[in-house]
């Protein structure tokens, strides 16, 4: 006699879009056995806006607003990502003081990045306070971010051949002072998750992403990092100054979100290391380079096709652009370091409890105006 | 001599039963009157400290220093238009946060406030089996968030309900072995061991010392009653919503609300009487229901301290440690205490 297998043996729940735990707009599909997760299907695009098509509809320059709006706790670093592509397509190179410039804020845009999400993660294992902690922190750097831009998320910073606006005296006082002062209190609110026993319990071993998986799947950044593979633009294949400052690459061979967790860590305090070099090493001299001046700025052509591809916070991001001659861009396309995580949590979130899924989304760092566009 | 006694001989006058009927209303309105200021108070208190602990001001806008923000976000719950989810089942939906709230007022009629010598140590109801009777209403309240779990047609309600059933069994044995601790001792003194007045004032010696691995245990065992963080696997907000209370609103939430605040005080005030002496000091006969409030408060700010910086267990976790790590210390604790009365350290018989 054959028993056949019960049709109702597992419960379906769809976890999101409006969910505290999803970190914007992500649906996981569930399909929940007890406790135990037996699949998960991430589906995206609810926060679609269609950004690539409408770079296409505008000028080279005026495309950079809608980087800042991809990685928005990221924004500098999203801009550097872009103007790499664009000045390669439109032969523009920016002065070496702009390249320091864009060096530094995107350091520090790493940093205010990484204490977001570690915020975020301690809210997903249930800490309240740290994340109130790391929120302060990081005002330090939105008050250098609203110093030099104007604006303290969506900066729009950087433009085609240099930066808006060149770094003052006060700029790189407060960014000393930021240096001085932020080791110790980043130590501090560390402390309170990696010396408590509840959060190494909740994740040490899991959500162990193998080597070959993570490769297979194209995951960069601190996940890469942290399943043991040494990978970094930054080092790999260097853009703007890295080459000429002196940093490690933090690698974490736990494969789990413990070792993402200390891999960022670690990062954060390389990201210091690096400006603390630039800030001695940064020249003085023109801040722009004049053949993009604003005037001449909209006119500026570009043929052929460009891909660039640099280290976000979270990942490898590329910009593949496509100039037909006009003014504007024929094609942008965006490979997004969150997508390609994010299609990773197939493998890794199975045949875990649902506490642990929440734990395993939460240590890829999701950014959802990144993954959706 | 109790309260209820106390009004019932100034009522007289008007004859035996409307005596100790009106003495019963009185009675009611007094606790209801406490337990919910106590709630108001320590809701405020819980946000102000908590801000404080986390760099921010807190409520500060509504009355002097915010203190009327409590009451002004009651007057909101009461104002919100009742939301019933589809396909409920009507009655234990509406009867589940009663039942939670009512489990909390019962037992805080029975938690003496004060020493003997001070008006009859302030209990509202005396009753010879105290103990017994204030743990059979606290485990009303799990029945409620069952019943609001499984009644809300919901199924992140439905995981809360049987995380809630899985925490509650995996405590609640070791909880009651380390209450068994203490009868044990108490029984070793007085003729009414059961008696929580007695047991207070057999704590020459507050028990919290003689046994301090029941009075881990029953530190735990009271957090993951009120539920709240490390163990509120029940609600844990960022997994389930809020898990068995995700399908109320209004009143019927602030319900559950105040049952949280409330266990938590009640918590303090059940660890205060039990272990740490109650309403006895070094100034006895006078001040004890300060003794009490001052030690009661005291395991409020721990509580409200390790709820501020712990992240939640996992479910599995902590069934592996109710059932492998407490329920073998309670056995450890009940052996102990054994030898602590046969031995009759410290003038124990």
């Amino acid at each position: 006699m054959e028993i056949s297998e019960p049709t109702n043996k597992y419960v379906e729940l769809n976890m999101g879009p409006q969910h505290p735990s999803t970190h914007g707009v992500l649906r996981l599909k569930l399909l929940l056995d007890g406790e135990t997760v037996k699949k998960v299907e991430p589906i995206i695009g609810y926060l679609h806006r269609n950004a690539e098509k409408i770079c296409e509809l505008d000028y080279y320059c005026d495309s950079l607003i809608y980087f800042d709006r991809m990685d928005y706790v990221n924004s500098l670093s999203m801009e550097a990502g872009y103007l790499e592509a664009a000045e390669k397509l439109l032969g523009i190179e920016p002065p070496e003081r702009a390249k320091w410039i864009r060096t530094i804020m995107a350091e520090l845009s790493r940093i205010a990045s990484h204490l977001v999400w570690a915020g975020a993660y301690g809210l997903d294992m249930g800490m309240l306070t740290p994340f109130f902690y790391v929120f302060d922190l990081r005002e330090k750097l939105l008050d250098i971010f609203t110093e030099a831009s104007g604006s303290r998320l969506l900066t729009n910073y950087m433009s085609i051949g240099g930066v808006y606006q060149d770094f003052n005296e006060k700029i790189i006082f407060m960014i000393r002072e930021f240096l001085e002062t932020f080791p110790k209190k980043l130590e501090e609110v560390f402390n309170l998750f990696v010396k408590n026993d509840i959060f190494i319990s909740r994740t040490k071993g899991i959500g162990i992403l193998e080597k070959d998986v993570a490769i297979s799947y194209g995951v960069t950044g601190p996940m890469l990092r942290g399943s043991g593979v040494e990978y970094d633009v930054r080092k790999a294949e260097p853009y703007l100054m890295y080459d000429k400052v002196n940093f490690d690459i933090p690698v974490s061979y736990s494969k789990d979100c413990l070792g993402r967790f200390l891999v960022r860590y670690e990062e954060m305090r390389q990201s210091l290391k690096i400006v603390r070099q630039a800030l001695d090493k940064i020249p003085e001299g023109p801040y722009f380079n004049p053949k993009a001046k604003k005037s001449l700025m909209i006119r500026l052509r570009g043929d052929g096709e460009v891909y660039a591809r640099t280290e976000s916070s979270k990942g490898e991001f590329g910009v593949y652009i496509v100039g037909d001659g006009s003014v504007k861009p024929y094609r942008v396309r965006v490979r997004s370091p969150t997508f390609k995580n994010l299609s990773v949590l197939r493998e890794i979130g199975k045949d875990v409890m649902i506490a642990d899924l929440v734990a395993i989304s939460g240590s890829i760092d999701l950014v959802f105006g990144e993954v959706d566009r | 001599m109790n309260i209820l006694n106390r009004i019932q001989s100034i009522l007289s006058p008007l004859g035996h039963l409307p005596s100790y009927a009106g003495a019963y209303i009185i009675e009611t309105i007094i606790v209801l009157i406490f337990s919910v200021t106590v709630i108001a108070g320590m809701v405020y208190f819980f946000r102000k400290y908590m801000a404080r602990v986390q760099n921010r001001i807190g409520p500060n806008r509504v009355g002097k220093f915010g203190v009327l923000q409590v009451m002004a976000d009651g007057l909101k719950l009461m104002q919100k238009e009742s939301i019933f989810p589809d396909g409920r089942d009507d009655l234990p939906y509406k009867l589940a946060p009663i039942i939670v709230f009512m489990g909390l007022i019962l037992a805080f009629i029975m938690v003496p406030y004060s020493n003997l010598y001070w008006f009859g140590s302030l209990t509202i109801t005396h009753s010879n089996v105290g103990i017994i009777l204030i743990f059979a209403v606290l485990a009303i309240m799990p029945i409620g968030e069952i019943l609001a779990g499984i009644s809300s047609n919901n199924k992140y309600a439905m995981l809360g309900a049987l995380r809630a059933v899985a925490k509650d069994i995996s405590f609640e044995v070791p909880m009651m072995l380390s209450i068994l601790a203490i009868i044990m001792i108490s029984s070793a003194n007085t003729f009414q061991p059961l008696n929580l007045q007695n047991i207070v004032s057999v704590q020459s010696i507050p028990f919290g010392i003689l046994e301090p691995i029941g009075l881990f245990i029953f530190f735990v065992s009271m957090i993951a009653r009120a539920s709240y963080s490390p163990f509120d696997m029940g609600e844990s907000d960022s997994e389930l919503v809020t898990g068995d209370t995700t399908e109320y609103g209004g009143l019927r939430f602030g319900m559950f609300y105040m049952g949280l605040f409330g266990t938590i005080f009640l918590g303090s005030m059940l660890v205060s009487v039990l272990y740490l002496g109650g309403g006895s000091g070094p100034f006895e006969s006078s001040i004890g229901f300060v003794w009490f409030m001052v030690k009661t408060i005291i395991l409020v700010i721990i509580s409200l301290t390790v709820w501020l910086s712990m992240p939640r267990v996992r479910i599995d976790k902590f069934v592996n440690f109710g059932w492998k790590i407490l329920l073998p210390l309670s056995f450890i604790n009940l052996v102990i205490t054994g030898i602590i009365i046969l031995s009759g350290i410290g003038g124990i018989a």
